[in-house]
């Protein structure tokens, strides 16, 4: 699980966005779950030396695979999806500094949420209190955590699937929603 | 189904899922609802395994608290920066590459849930999900793994101390080796060496055992320790009381020295320093020491032994030779 949180999902918007060029949005999401359904199922990862590669080749199988299965198949689009190159490793000074920025991502993800489900995923994963713990501290009921703790990872994993720069607009209009509501409050 | 179930409408259900069985998880008939579900259809597993991994990523945020966040701290987010430390970028995907992950549709029972690693030198204090507390010392993997029956941490390699939330129905083991260590609300540490496993019980009692004698269950009660030779039976408990306080002080970063040798505690300073104490004179080694010292600072231990005793002490950048005058 480690594993995933580290090597696939930083690659996720890459994916995505190399899917782009062939796909529809709707069928776009099935093969990004496909997709995950198939990494799921590795019983061992340690043969993959790059998630990166791993991830963008079980991509294009399945796509591959859908569009055998599809009864009209454009040709063109069995041929443009196998030229299409797969982005392997990337340029290894980033991959050095990928821990560092893992951390930094997964620090600004949860500093991105709204107030209140913030707070939830600080003492939840930092504090690493349980949930019924976290409700208690907070003075709300444990299924308000709960939704929040959904309502959170819906919009962390939202940010996972766009590209960084979206990621990071939809960041500052969150604060920038924030600062607004809570101008008066402010310093 | 007349009408095919969007993407979109999967995602969220499986984000709300993870948040579910985040809370109430060891309830089987949750779990059971989970696995109906996932069998549903592929792309649920794919989209559930997603929201997990992504739900598990977020562990890495528990290093910017480093475990001495004071509650009230948290809410400041610029405290994060400050803390951030004690993280070791390649461990994880050293780590990782070890990693085997689960199948699909048991809610991936055999992925831990929890990995805890440590470098050279590196103590934390890391609460676990359960309520329990595990500090756990200088070069050392953890694995965790929360089940409905059964709290379960695997010891890697190094050393952890366990303060156990109490849980009658859910018993608390410790695996090293073929070695188990199971308790219900106790506190006590687990040692890996080359030579065994070493266990000290603070509080309360555990039960300890080899896999494949299972007949042969030791119960050792608190201010007792035991050792664990491979292959060898449980040696009966000695006695210990002060001893453990003295060997649990890298709780609290420190080294106790109570008429240990000078060469025990060159070797207990290596464990924890990548600048490492040579001892060129083996004589040297065998006189005794009385101190208290951080396991960070190798240097005034060394300078202790050369007020104390007659040897010189040839201070480096990379390391500390102790030798006679």
């Amino acid at each position: 699980m480690a594993w995933v949180g580290s090597e696939i999902l930083p690659h996720e918007a890459d994916v995505r966005s190399w899917l782009r060029r062939t796909l529809n949005p709707e069928d776009l999401e099935d093969v990004i779950q496909e997709t995950y359904c198939q990494i799921a199922s590795l019983k061992d990862v340690s043969h993959i030396r790059s998630g990166r590669a791993y991830f963008f080749t079980a991509a294009r199988n399945i796509v591959l695979m859908r569009l055998r299965r599809a009864r009209i198949v454009r040709i063109e689009s069995v041929t443009e999806i196998e030229s299409l190159n797969i982005v392997g490793d990337e340029p290894s000074p980033e991959r050095i500094a990928a821990g560092r920025r893992e951390l930094e991502r997964v620090r600004r993800l949860i500093e991105g949420l709204p107030d209140r489900c913030r707070k939830i995923f600080e003492l939840r994963k930092i504090e690493g209190l349980p949930q019924r713990e976290v409700a208690q501290r907070l003075g709300v009921t444990e299924h308000i955590v709960e939704n929040d703790v959904a309502k959170g990872l819906k919009l962390i994993l939202q940010a996972i699937a766009d590209d960084e720069q979206a990621a990071e607009q939809r960041r500052i209009r969150t604060k920038q929603n924030e600062q607004a509501r809570n101008s008066t409050n402010d310093q | 189904m007349n009408k095919r179930e969007t993407a979109q409408t999967i995602n969220d259900r499986a984000a709300a899922w993870v948040a579910r069985m985040d809370r109430e998880g060891s309830d089987p008939a949750v779990r059971a609802e989970l696995k109906a579900w996932l069998a549903g259809d592929d792309r649920r597993s794919g989209a559930y395994f997603r929201a997990k991994a992504a739900w598990h990523m977020l562990d890495r945020a528990s290093v910017l608290g480093a475990g001495q966040t004071q509650p009230d701290e948290t809410a400041n987010s610029p405290g994060f920066s400050r803390r951030r430390l004690l993280w070791g970028g390649g461990v994880a995907a050293a780590a990782a590459a070890a990693l085997v992950l689960g199948v699909v549709g048991m809610d991936f029972p055999t992925t831990p849930d929890q990995q805890i690693q440590t470098a050279i030198g590196e103590i934390r204090r890391v609460p676990l999900s359960d309520g329990s507390l595990a500090a756990v010392n200088t070069q050392t993997a953890l694995n965790i793994t929360m089940e409905p029956e059964i709290r379960h941490v695997s010891l890697e390699t190094g050393e952890a101390w366990f303060q156990v939330a109490k849980d009658r129905t859910r018993p608390f083991v410790v695996e090293v080796g073929d070695v188990r260590v199971r308790a219900v609300g106790t506190a006590f540490a687990v040692r890996r060496s080359a030579d065994g496993v070493n266990v000290q019980v603070t509080d309360g009692i555990v039960e300890l055992w080899r896999v494949g004698d299972e007949a042969n269950i030791q119960r050792i009660s608190a201010g007792a320790h035991v050792f664990i030779a491979p292959e060898k039976q449980i040696v009966p408990v000695t006695a210990a009381g002060e001893t453990i306080d003295k060997t649990l002080a890298w709780r609290t970063g420190q080294i106790v020295l109570d008429g240990d040798t000078i060469a025990e505690a060159v070797a207990e300073f290596n464990r924890y320093n990548v600048r490492q104490i040579e001892i060129a004179d083996a004589a040297l080694g065998t006189q005794k020491m009385i101190g208290r010292f951080r396991t960070n600072e190798p240097d005034a231990f060394a300078r202790a032994v050369t007020t104390l005793t007659d040897a010189r002490a040839e201070i480096g950048a990379d390391r500390i030779i102790l030798s006679r005058n």
